[in-house]
């Protein structure tokens, strides 16, 4: 057929792809082609029949008949060979009737590749090939294969694997054995209680160790027949053992190997665990390997993606543990520790006293590590993991080094920090919940470094002694006091809050579970507003960080973000006089802090403080990190000279507060992250585990953020009127952060917990916006946290997007939900995305008291929206960029002009302390508007980074779409507000997020003004955005309104479009 | 020449009947009509009976008559299933090879028995041919005239045996074809007889 129809219309026209006549129509050509090959009688107009088997048709339905034959009126007898012809063409105008007898129409659409075509024929009879032993031959000289058998290596060692990807792509791997980003190391000394815990620890793990059910789990990881061998193996004679050149299949040689095979096996397992610490020395204590693994696994519940790394740094907390005294000492040694401990110490009393579960758990986790470790050092497997965790931790650039390099690294470089982490990691490896310790222990050290640790010598003792179980309680402590060493500062004004919140962070960064209960803890402390900070704070934390301190600075430029070190370290000044500004803000934010922190009752005016100065720090890292990656930076202060000499005002105000800010910065587990987030990428290759690490320091790093957040929001007003466009988001973030953490400290942590898988799977939006349901539901009246989350999560999104390049990656990172850093960012996104929700009422009523009631109402829906947006996971990270441009539109509306609304953004900072200003941006929008306004105003970068973000439409999206609706707002308040519930119908797309935004809108609208004809309006356009493609549309939609026309065209969405006409 | 009744087009699905200019009645589901060419394809129950099979009339609209829409489509049509063409092409040549063999046994002379064997062979396995005068059953069994079943020959086998019951059975179908019309025939004779 297809020749015909090939050569007809080859012939007929060439190339004309129009079919022509029957050829065009489907139905006609589709039973013309089933016939074909079928015998038919075909009448002409004369009364003649032929017969013959139907060949082919033509466009004009000329009909060919093959070996067709006159038929004769007699039926008896068949066409004779001479009567047939080859073959008959018959023009459709003589044809009157053919006719296809029993013609099977399905005939040519049986394929033979169904099941019950293939079944049909082999009819129940398939058998499976038998399997045959290969046997090599006399003829296999020994080499290949039996070099293999000879290599009791497992693999490429990886140091091995690191060094190469150094040399040959000039990756640098950020990998600290010690994870400290996730664990904190046990700090021993000789005091009592430490003694006791220790004791008490080493009982419990023999208690555990006699368990039959932990004998009988060992058994199975340590059962030498590989799933292979049970399984799938070929099962050999035993002649063939009788090998000496002859390939010996891997089970028959451990069988033969023996014990030797067998330990060799367990080896190489339990070293790929460990392989991330310290591969290469296996000598370390192979019982701490095993033991420390096991036991990190118990503490970690499963939690930790990385088994190789966890339990390689356990085991290597064990194996100091055991060479406790030497290994103690270097570490003791090593600068970092002693600043890092002090600092924590110090908070970590007033912290722990707060108690939050937090630390308990962190304790209990220690003390296993702790009494445990040595045991375990006994176990097989941790033999060889023994060996490589101690290799690692001594070869690696052993504690000692490891310390001295993080204690450099804030200033150096990441990858010290890192190595120093492994050192610690392997006493945060001693309890898995440590994770989240050791990574603020690292931080801590940086934070130390950076903000000066007055504890230090204190925390060195602590650390390097691995003082006893209690201790090691301490240290995870410590741990969140590095954490909290970014809220140091804030702990210096106010340790306890500053402690809580930090052991909230390093607890949720720890693990998820973690988190949940440095949550619950936080929410328990008055530090409501600090979890829902917290989670905002981790990103915060990991921009802040980024931006705050040098360390993080050289982390980040270690761990590949190198474009954007320079940058970053200016953002970080920046964020750093932004915290300072928060400060003073704090004024302002003082008031909206204590609205929030009625909530939480500890942090009142300190844990706000903190956090507001963290948040500020955030903010401020997170402009920075813009303006920076995006060169917006430099833009921003061009763009307003007014924004520049707010933030030298921020300055002299951060020379108070720098410590604070720096710390919060400094947070090792900021830093961490933003190496991992930075370095992501080289992470990932380099250890399998990352993923668990991802959500755990993700977690952490939201807390950290959170707070960071608090102190940005804070600084924001500050920041206003330092940079137009970024004191606006600032302020939003502030506000909402407080309220975030009020509502949130449960939400948080399930939405968080959900957030992140679902983020990863969902591509944050769905994740998000579960998120955003459990906090909107949850905490309906914080809302206007939630839009400091928002507008954190922005301010994280833009930082790493700032960051410039990372802002791609980080786009595909959350899009990927692969990507750790990005993970991070994503669940502290979900946070929070959840902690706006919460946020928004008390924002409301914070805005109310603080702002002015209009601009409050607007705050308020303004928040909801911004939690919507955000709620996406991604979106939150978009959000940030189209929240920038949204903010523009808004600032235009008012001031006309994106500069002008950039001032006007500033202004209202000037009017309203710090929060306010952001907040009369249409605090929501306000917020992210603010933010987004400021990147836009001052920062190009922000429209780099939509552009960016662009490639990440989902998130963008939901970003986009809450800041699209605050720059409508900024034109009508009731205009926002409906936008808030059309971004988040865009969002409709995650079931959740409708919710969400229904109740948002519902709940913002009866608040606020409930102006019907602008809320359809508003409706229509964000609709048709989110109908189409909800996040991309949102997204675009939001960006568009929100941002110029610029804007618009980076974002290149058609849905945004219609939206900016519409708000326009 | 009449023009379709209702419009000039049929909607898919839709019963039709009509008579051609030959007088020929015919009715049927319509499954594609090509304006342009007056050309409507009809699908008819199928001449055999076969419940899997049917008949497919193409008619040209310009020589038929008394166009009459039985009834108007009940359902949308199915969509249109991609087709094998290969397969397509692979029947039309083997088709057209049986057809000629075919014609080329008979061109050689075979008698009418052995034009029916072969046809009722070939109903039963495809796999015959004409082979001169020898009718080729499945490239093992030779059925040479006159046809018999003794005339089956080739390795014992299942085939064989096989073969031989088909061919058994065929004369005797015939054979009883055959008492049939001679007592029918008998019958009418008698009658006539009778009458007469």
């Amino acid at each position: 057929m297809f020749a015909l129809a090939r050569t007809i219309t080859v012939l007929s026209s060439v190339f004309q792809v129009a079919f022509s006549g029957v050829y065009a129509n489907m139905r006609m050509v589709h039973v013309l082609t089933s016939v074909v090959g079928t015998k038919c009688e075909l009448k002409v107009k004369n009364g003649v029949i032929y017969e013959g088997v139907f060949k082919t048709y033509g466009p004009e339905c000329d009909l060919v008949l093959d070996a067709a034959h006159r038929k004769s009126p007699e039926p008896s007898m068949g066409p004779r060979r001479e009567d047939i012809v080859d073959s008959i063409i018959f023009k459709s105008s003589d044809v009157v009737v053919v006719h296809f007898k029993d013609v099977d129409l399905s005939y040519a659409k049986r394929d033979n590749f169904t099941d019950t075509a293939v079944s049909s024929r082999i009819n129940g009879e398939h058998k499976e090939k038998d399997l045959e032993p290969w046997d090599g031959g006399d003829q296999h000289v020994s080499g290949s294969l039996e070099s293999l058998d000879n290599d009791l290596s497992n693999g490429w060692d990886p140091d091995d694997m690191f060094k190469y990807n150094e040399e040959t792509y000039g990756v640098k791997s950020t990998y600290d054995s010690s994870l400290s980003s996730y664990t904190v190391p046990l700090e021993r000394d000789n005091s009592e209680e430490f003694l006791k815990r220790e004791a008490r620890a080493a009982q419990l793990a023999e208690e555990i160790e006699a368990s039959a059910a932990y004998k009988a789990r060992v058994a199975l990881e340590n059962d030498e027949r590989s799933e292979e061998e049970k399984y799938t193996a070929v099962v050999r004679d035993s002649h063939t053992l009788n090998r000496e050149n002859k390939y010996i299949p891997p089970g028959q040689r451990n069988r033969e190997a023996g014990m030797s095979w067998g330990t060799g096996r367990q080896n190489s397992p339990r070293l790929v665990q460990c392989s991330p610490g310290p591969p290469t020395p296996r000598a370390g204590p192979h019982d701490y390997n095993t033991l420390s693994g096991v036991d990190q696994r118990v503490v970690n519940g499963g939690a930790h993606p990385w088994p190789s790394r966890c339990p390689s740094p356990s085991s290597r907390p064990p194996s100091r543990y055991q060479s406790g005294p030497t290994s103690l000492p270097p570490r003791a040694s090593t600068p970092t520790r002693p600043p890092s401990r002090p600092p924590s110490r110090p908070l970590r009393p007033p912290s722990h006293p707060s108690a939050h579960g937090s630390t308990a758990p962190h304790s209990t986790v220690p003390k296993r590590l702790s009494s445990e470790g040595p045991p375990r050092m006994s176990p097989k497997s941790q033999r060889t993991p023994r060996g490589h965790r101690v290799a690692s931790c001594r070869g690696g650039g052993p504690p000692g080094t490891d310390f001295m390099s993080q204690g450099a690294s804030a200033e150096v470089s990441a990858p010290p920090p890192a190595r120093s982490s492994p050192s610690g990691g392997t006493w945060s490896s001693v309890v898995s919940g440590a994770l989240a310790p050791k990574s603020h222990r690292p931080r801590s050290p940086r934070q130390n470094s950076v903000g000066g640790a007055p504890p230090g010598p204190s925390s060195l003792s602590s650390p390097q002694a691995g003082t006893v179980p209690v201790d090691s309680m301490t240290t995870p402590a410590s741990a969140t006091s590095p954490t909290t060493a970014s809220p140091a500062p804030n702990l210096a004004a106010t340790p306890l809050a500053e402690a809580k919140e930090s052991r909230i962070q390093e607890t949720r960064q720890n693990s998820p579970s973690a988190n949940k209960e440095n949550v619950k803890p936080m929410e328990s402390s008055s530090g409501i507003s600090r979890p829902a900070s917290k989670g905002v704070l981790l990103n915060y934390l990991l921009q802040s960080s980024s931006n705050p301190d040098p360390v993080f600075e050289t982390t980040v430029t270690k761990s590949a973000r190198e474009p954007g070190d320079k940058p970053k370290e200016q953002p970080i000044e920046k964020s750093t006089t932004d915290s300072t500004g928060p400060k003073v803000c704090s004024e302002s934010s003082g008031s909206d802090e204590v609205s929030a922190t009625p909530a939480g009752s500890k942090p009142s005016t300190p844990s706000p403080s903190p956090s507001s100065s963290a948040l500020a720090a955030v903010s401020e890292q997170k402009r920075g990190p813009d303006v920076t990656s995006q060169g917006v930076q430099t833009s921003s202060p061009a763009v307003s000279a007014s924004a520049k000499s707010d933030k030298e005002d921020k300055e002299e105000k951060k020379d108070p507060v720098p410590e604070s800010v720096r710390k919060s910065t400094l947070n090792p587990n900021a830093k961490e992250f933003n190496p991992r987030a930075f370095c992501t990428p080289p992470k990932p290759a380099t250890t399998p585990t990352l993923p668990r690490p991802q959500g755990q320091p993700s977690p952490s790093i939201v807390v950290q953020q959170s707070p960071a957040v608090y102190g940005q929001a804070m600084c924001f007003p500050q920041m206003y009127p330092l940079a137009s466009v970024s004191p606006g988001v600032q302020v939003m973030y502030h506000v909402p952060v407080p309220h975030m953490t009020v509502s949130q400290s449960k939400p948080y942590r399930p939405g968080k917990v959900p957030n992140m898988p679902q983020q990863r799977p969902d591509q944050h939006h769905p994740p998000g916006t579960s998120t955003m349901m459990h906090p909107a539901t949850a905490a309906g009246p914080p809302i206007v946290a939630p839009s400091p989350a928002y507008s954190t999560q922005y301010f994280t999104c833009s930082p790493q997007q700032f960051t410039s390049q990372p802002l791609v990656q980080q786009m595909t990172h959350y899009q990927s939900q692969a990507q750790h850093v990005f993970s991070p960012v994503m669940q502290g996104s979900a946070r929070m995305i959840t902690p706006h929700t919460h946020g928004q009422p008390s924002l409301v009523s914070s805005s109310t008291t603080q702002y002015g009631e209009q601009t409050h109402t607007m705050y308020g829906k303004d928040p909801n929206l911004n939690p919507n947006p955000f709620s996406a996971p991604i979106p939150q990270q978009y959000p940030h960029p189209s929240a920038t441009l949204h903010p523009h539109p808004q600032h235009p509306q008012p001031s006309a002009t994106p500069t002008g609304q950039a001032q006007q953004g500033t202004q209202h900072g000037g009017s309203h302390p710090a929060p306010s200003p952001v907040q009369h941006p249409q605090h929501q929008a306000a917020a992210a508007a603010a933010a987004a306004q400021a990147l836009h105003l001052g920062n190009p970068p922000q429209q780099q980074m939509y552009s960016a973000l662009a490639p990440t439409p989902p998130s963008m999206t939901p970003g986009p779409n809450p800041q699209s609706p605050q720059a409508t707002f900024p034109s009508a308040q009731q205009a926002l507000y409906i936008h808030p519930s059309q971004v988040q119908h865009g969002y409709s797309p995650n079931p959740m997020a409708h919710v969400q935004q229904a109740h948002m809108q519902s709940g913002m609208v009866p608040t606020h003004h409930g102006t019907p004809s602008h809320p359809p309006v508003m409706l229509m356009a964000t609709q048709p955005p989110a109908g189409p493609q909800p996040p991309m549309a949102q997204g675009t939609l939001n960006p568009i309104p929100v941002s110029s026309t610029t804007h618009f065209s980076y974002m290149a969405h058609p849905p945004v479009q219609p939206h900016h006409q519409q708000q326009l | 020449m009449a023009a379709p009744a209702a419009g000039e087009y049929f909607s898919i699905g839709s019963c039709i009947s009509c008579t051609t200019c030959l007088g020929q009645r015919l009715q049927g589901e319509v499954i594609a009509f090509d304006y342009h060419t007056k050309m409507l394809t009809l699908k008819c129950a199928p001449s055999s009976g076969k419940p899997n099979l049917s008949d497919v009339v193409l008619v040209n609209l310009a020589y038929v008559s008394d166009v009459d829409i039985v009834s108007d489509r009940t359902a949308t049509p199915p969509p249109l299933a991609s087709l094998n063409f290969n397969k397509l092409a692979n029947r039309a040549r083997a088709e057209k090879e049986d057809k000629l063999s075919q014609a080329y046994a008979i061109s050689a002379g075979v008698s009418v028995e052995g034009q029916q064997l072969f046809q009722t062979i070939h109903k039963t396995i495809k796999d015959c041919k004409w082979q001169e005068k020898n009718i080729v059953v499945m490239d093992e069994v030779v059925i040479s005239p006159p046809y018999r079943v003794d005339n089956c020959r080739g390795k014992e086998g299942s085939a064989l045996s096989h073969v031989r019951k088909i061919v058994e059975k065929h004369f005797r179908d015939l054979e009883n074809q055959k008492s049939v019309q001679r007592s029918q025939a008998q019958q009418t004779q008698k009658d006539s007889a009778l009458s007469a």
